[in-house]
């Protein structure tokens, strides 16, 4: 199920905070975990077992982990299971396809393809407990006694699907005992609305200019019109990835939990490093203190140092897809950090503002555009049109007028602007009218485009 | 309690949401979409097995979207907001000046495909005379019409590419097109259908290939049969602030015609079903929407010519032109009468004409046409 849709708010929604407001909070926990199965269960719902299992593998996993506490070799036996149980998870149902294809092609087998249709969410959840199984290991977290508590944790529907990551470390003591009142829910629920203003109004609008110029006829695409796809494919992945953890956050603050931040406008970032610590930052973040350190991080010589650079870099791009360009993408990303860290820092460090800006988002929209085709044939006639084909045509200057306003929109809201004007405007009573008609406004604009992606005109069939 | 902004929001939306929620859930299920021409979901069935495979959710939220309270006002909210925001087509169709609404094209690819099928075809009943005739349609004809900048495919590069190709007669429509749209509208404004006048002028130059005298314009009988006609187009873009169609029916002479449609045994004696004009969908008021096969005879007529048309719906409105010169017209639509037309035509020995008539927007996506045999 995703949150943008009209069985979400006008069934699920609302459904379950009747229920969940108006049981007593020993029962909250229950009924946040049975609409989560539903949740999950709506799009798929075989795959539930898969959460089921893993709630329990990793249940398992972490009390032992903490019952062999001082016996280190027992304790480790079960982090492995419990990192090989998870692997093999994501493994089998994400990337068992790609590793056919490999093979295949490498050795010229015909190994027949799997085609699993990939479980929602597994890249989440899978890293999720298996940070809990670590976390239980180094003595981080205590493990979570009661079973269903725990399956809370792992099949929380906010950020089931997209995210963030939440360590059980961030939410143990509120899986337990949590504030919930009026004013938490109402922050969350404005936050939930801005999340899905965000995605609807502006990524789901810029996402169809990119669509529409990726599907025409990629030979005759002008230079400024591919760059025009690949600006807009870095907005819609920036607003949709960001709303859809702006409403996680939000139904999390709404149940009375509080994730950490996934995004800090990240386009605003004046170096590589930078950007990679405002986007994504739970993923960053997981692969930091669950990979790269471990590797012994940057404590170890240079070329080691470089080597686990590489290794948690493509790791972080192959986590996005089981595809080529994801492992390049990370690798891309990988090359960068390591030229900024032991070469152009002290470079960077002396230039003017601007061009660290400028620098940063070219490096960045160049690597959406290798995120962006998964397709290496298509991406290489992209980049071909793009230096040698004419700069401008008119089916620039007619998306370019089309979509003019929603880019300046996109623009504005990817600067901090929002906080900035929040923070100048003082309350009084037209700028409090101001902002809640602005939300009811929006909130019935988002409406309008959900209804109207239902609206399918079947026009043909007679005529 | 403090009531901060956040929480006038809140309860302002959720307040929404629930009113919306209710009425959504309780009100009578609504079971058909003129404005997108179908039926909507009213029900679900249960059952394990349909929960398994996904058709019982799948099904629900359809409900859900079917249902959901005063969806074409929302529809109209959206398209209004895109064009505030600058927006000049919706799901491509351009807002074009004189209230226009017209389709765009795309570059087609299934050329070759077409050629090869109508050439084995008509080579197979060789001693047919075959006249293939692929309109262009507004976005060609209208093309000043167009917002600035406009992205489409050249529809006379399809059909000159066609006609170079084909190897028996074809039919040019853009000269007289271009000639005449000033004089009269060819093309509906909110339909994707040529107008009477369109059909009209495509009759006389058909007649003007075949050694026929066209009736002229000013000899028929035009009346205008509606003047509220919202059409696909309208309902595509839900941009309804628009200025409705007007329909036009030619009449000349009173024909004792046989109008038969052969498998849903139904004899009329007239072109036109008057119960449409009362619908939404309008156009269909010509030879009563699509048949696999209608059979029409004019019993005023002298000789025995007879003519079979493959085609769209676009013949609908340029049949009744041609009912004036044939014995009997034979209308076949391949999207629905699936048997063999050249068998069909071997048994009907005294048909010696033949001719397509497309609109050259949409035959490369055409559903029957690639099919016939």
């Amino acid at each position: 199920m995703i949150f943008s849709s009209i069985p979400f708010l006008f069934f699920f929604f609302p459904l379950f905070i009747l229920l969940y407001f108006s049981l007593p909070f020993k029962y909250k926990n229950y009924i946040l975990l049975l609409f989560s199965l539903i949740f999950y269960a709506w799009g798929e719902p075989i795959y539930i077992l898969l959460m089921i299992f893993s709630s329990i593998v990793d249940f398992i996993n972490g009390k032992n982990i903490e019952k062999y506490k001082d016996d280190n070799k027992k304790k480790k036996i079960y982090l492995i299971i419990s990192i090989i149980i998870n692997i093999s998870l994501l493994g089998f149902f994400k990337y068992a396809d790609f590793f056919i294809k490999v093979i295949n092609n490498i050795l010229n087998l015909d190994i027949p393809l799997l085609n699993l249709g990939l479980p929602i969410g597994i890249s989440f959840f899978t890293f999720q407990t298996m940070s809990y199984s670590i976390d239980v290991y180094r003595g981080d977290v205590k493990a979570e006694k009661d079973f269903f508590t725990f399956m809370t944790y792992v099949c929380m529907f906010p950020q089931l699907i997209a995210g963030p990551i939440v360590r059980y470390e961030t939410v143990s003591s509120e899986l337990h005992k949590r504030d919930i009142n009026f004013k938490k829910f109402a922050d969350g629920f404005t936050r939930f609305l801005r999340g899905l203003f965000k995605k609807v109004l502006i990524a789901n609008n810029i996402g169809l200019l990119f669509t529409l110029i990726t599907s025409s006829e990629v030979n005759d695409i002008s230079i400024m019109t591919g760059v025009l796809a690949i600006v807009s494919y870095a907005f819609q992945i920036y607003f949709d990835f960001s709303g859809y953890s702006d409403m996680a956050i939000g139904m999390g603050n709404m149940c009375g939990f509080t994730f950490l931040e996934n995004f800090n406008y990240p386009y605003i970032s004046k170096s590589i490093t930078e950007f990679w610590r405002r986007w994504h930052i739970s993923l960053s973040s997981w692969f930091k203190d669950y990979v790269y350190i471990p590797l012994g991080g940057s404590r170890v010589n240079i070329l080691k140092n470089i080597r686990n650079i590489l290794i948690v870099w493509i790791l972080t791009g192959f986590w996005h897809g089981a595809s080529w360009n994801f492992i390049f993408w990370g690798l891309y990303y990988g090359i960068l950090l390591l030229l900024e860290k032991f070469v152009l820092k002290k470079y960077i460090d002396k230039l003017p503002d601007f061009v660290k800006h400028i620098y940063t988002i070219i490096l960045v929209f160049i690597g959406w555009m290798i995120f962006a085709f998964d397709d290496s044939k298509y991406l290489f006639e992209f980049i071909k049109a793009l230096t040698s084909n004419k700069f401008v045509d008119s089916a620039f200057l007619y998306y370019f007028k089309n979509y003019f306003l929603i880019l300046v929109i996109a623009t504005l809201f990817s600067l901090p602007v929002y906080p900035k004007v929040k923070e100048k405007v003082n309350n009084s009573i037209f700028t409090s009218l101001l902002s809640i008609s602005i939300y009811v406004i929006l909130f019935i604009v988002t409406l309008s485009y959900l209804v109207s992606d239902t609206y399918n005109p079947f026009l043909y069939f007679r005529f | 309690m403090k009531l901060s902004i956040n929480k006038i929001i809140t309860l302002l939306i959720l307040f929404i949401i629930s009113i919306f929620s209710i009425v959504l859930f309780f009100k009578e299920k609504k079971e058909f979409s003129p404005n997108e021409n179908r039926y909507l979901k009213t029900k679900v069935e249960f059952s394990i097995e349909r929960l398994l495979n996904k058709k019982f959710i799948s099904d629900f939220e359809n409900l859900l979207n079917d249902q959901f309270p005063l969806r074409d006002n929302f529809i109209n909210i959206k398209t209004s907001v895109d064009k505030i925001l600058g927006k000049e087509d919706q799901q491509g169709v351009y807002f074009s000046k004189n209230g226009y609404l017209i389709e765009k094209y795309n570059k087609p690819k299934n050329n070759d495909k077409l050629i090869n099928k109508l050439n084995k075809f008509a080579s197979e009943v060789n001693y047919v005379n075959f006249n293939l005739m692929l309109v262009p349609t507004s976005i060609t004809i209208n093309y000043n019409l167009l917002p600035k900048n406009a992205i489409t495919y050249n529809q006379m590069d399809t059909i000159k590419y066609i006609y170079d190709n084909i190897n028996f007669d074809t039919i040019n429509l853009y000269d007289t097109f271009n000639e005449h749209k000033d004089d009269y509208q060819l093309f509906y404004k909110l339909d994707h259908h040529w107008t009477s006048y369109g059909a009209y002028y495509a009759y006389s130059e058909y007649c003007n290939h075949n050694n026929i005298t066209p009736i002229k314009l000013g000899h028929f009988d035009i009346e205008e049969v509606s003047n509220s006609f919202y059409g696909t187009l309208y309902s595509k873009t839900g941009d309804y602030f628009k200025k409705p169609d007007s329909i036009h029916k030619f009449s000349y002479g009173n024909p004792e015609l046989d109008v038969e449609y052969v498998y849903e045994k139904k004899i009329t004696h007239s072109l036109y079903e008057e119960k449409y004009l009362n619908e939404k969908d309008k156009y269909s008021y010509f030879l009563d929407n699509n048949h696999p096969l209608i059979i029409i005879t004019n019993n005023d007529i002298k000789n025995n010519n007879e003519l079979i048309i493959i085609k769209d719906s676009y013949a609908n409105t340029f049949v009744p032109f041609l009912v004036n010169h044939y014995k009997k017209i034979h209308i076949i639509d391949p999207r629905f009468y699936k048997m063999s037309i050249i068998e069909y035509i071997k048994e009907n020995k005294s048909i010696r004409d033949g001719l397509f008539l497309y609109n050259v927007n949409t035959i490369d996506n055409d559903t029957g046409i690639f099919s016939i045999r």
